[in-house]
């Protein structure tokens, strides 16, 4: 593989942001690390220098050993095809905050609402942090590393008895 | 006195035997259960021939058909789409989802039994159902509207009390737009 046109994207990267990881994971990837202060500034880079017109994800990774939440943005170039991820690390806290990417996409007002219900993660900036999929839950964010969801689910639903016994008479009704 | 009980029967019974070949399914899908139904509906098993049809709105249907995992988001327009149903209607489980969780036993979303919340006609367990047991669950309940027996409806209306607990227990508190004891009421079970 020559890998000619992900060369130029981490060319591009290195140019401005000498110290950062950039690595060329395969073909058509891309992956950065960056400091969180870096991040505006990159994103920023990414959508008018460099032709990455397309915000396609923010996920969002629980290092609970490590005490810090990963969020990793994707950016698509649907010229020069290559997806850059680029991550970056803050600090797991129980009201952990951090910027807001909304003013530069639109699409990220809803991966940043995704990301506060489901990681319980605040975005400064975005004025829009009510519910979003989870419409009838108050729990704990449950994707958390921390959250126990099947003590969960034993202590708030109704489970179900298993008595064999209650099946007998359905034997071999299938078979007649 | 009694003429007139025996009278009510015939009636009912009237009313059964008319009832069990012209039922309408609710065209409504809550889950991966709801693969089946085509084929069930279609020229291969063809549940048109037992009297069954899909009807596109709960006020008209008298089958809702609770296709796979109730998120507690499902369940809540679940409730609001079977109270809106005009009695007699019956509701069955499809899968083991509806049963005891299936799958989804260890889920946070998810509800573990559909009859905490709703009147449970018939179970068909399984994950999933072929359409050979749709059309089986089918003709049971044919068969037991026939025979009068099933009557969980009635039991709604009864033990709404129950019920509603249950409801308000995962869901909180929120607003339905039928009267139900209004109706147990007026159809005289309460």
């Amino acid at each position: 593989m020559e890998y000619v046109e992900e060369k130029k994207v981490v060319d591009d990267i290195k140019s401005v942001f000498k110290e950062v990881d950039c690595i060329i994971k395969r073909e058509r990837r891309v992956e950065v690390k960056l400091p969180k202060e870096k991040l505006l500034e990159f994103a920023l880079r990414m959508q008018t220098n460099w032709d990455f017109p397309h915000l396609s994800a923010i996920s969002c990774v629980d290092w609970i050993d490590d005490g810090e939440f990963e969020l990793v943005y994707h950016f698509w170039s649907y010229n020069r095809k290559v997806l850059v991820s680029a991550s970056i690390r803050i600090p797991r806290e129980e009201n952990a905050h951090f910027e807001t990417l909304s003013h530069l996409w639109q699409p990220a007002k809803f991966f940043e609402r995704d990301i506060h219900e489901m990681f319980g993660i605040t975005f400064d900036g975005n004025d829009d942090m009510s519910k979003f999929i989870l419409e009838e839950w108050d729990g704990p964010p449950p994707m958390r590393k921390d959250f126990v969801t099947r003590e969960y689910a034993l202590s708030f639903y109704h489970f179900r008895e298993y008595h064999p016994e209650w099946m007998k008479d359905l034997e071999g009704a299938g078979e007649k | 006195m009694e003429k007139q009980v025996t009278a009510r029967n015939v009636w009912e019974r009237i009313f059964t035997k008319l009832n069990k070949r012209s039922l309408w399914m609710l065209h409504y899908c809550t889950g991966c259960g709801a693969i089946e139904l085509p084929p069930t509906m279609t020229a291969r098993f063809d549940m048109e021939r037992f009297g069954i049809m899909p009807m596109v709105t709960p006020r008209q249907a008298d089958i809702l058909l609770i296709t796979g995992y109730l998120s507690l988001k499902t369940l809540k327009r679940v409730i609001l789409t079977y109270e809106q149903m005009q009695a007699p209607k019956w509701v069955v489980g499809f899968g083991s989802c509806t049963i005891n969780g299936g799958m989804y036993w260890n889920s946070y979303i998810t509800i573990k039994s559909l009859d905490q919340y709703l009147p449970v006609d018939l179970y068909i367990a399984g994950c999933m159902p072929r359409p050979e047991a749709i059309i089986e669950a089918f003709n049971t309940l044919i068969k037991r509207i026939d025979e009068g027996k099933a009557d969980a409806w009635k039991d709604y209306y009864r033990n709404y009390d129950f019920y509603k607990e249950n409801q308000r227990k995962v869901l909180g508190e929120f607003e339905t737009y039928v009267d139900i004891k209004a109706d147990a009421k007026r159809f005289g079970i309460v």
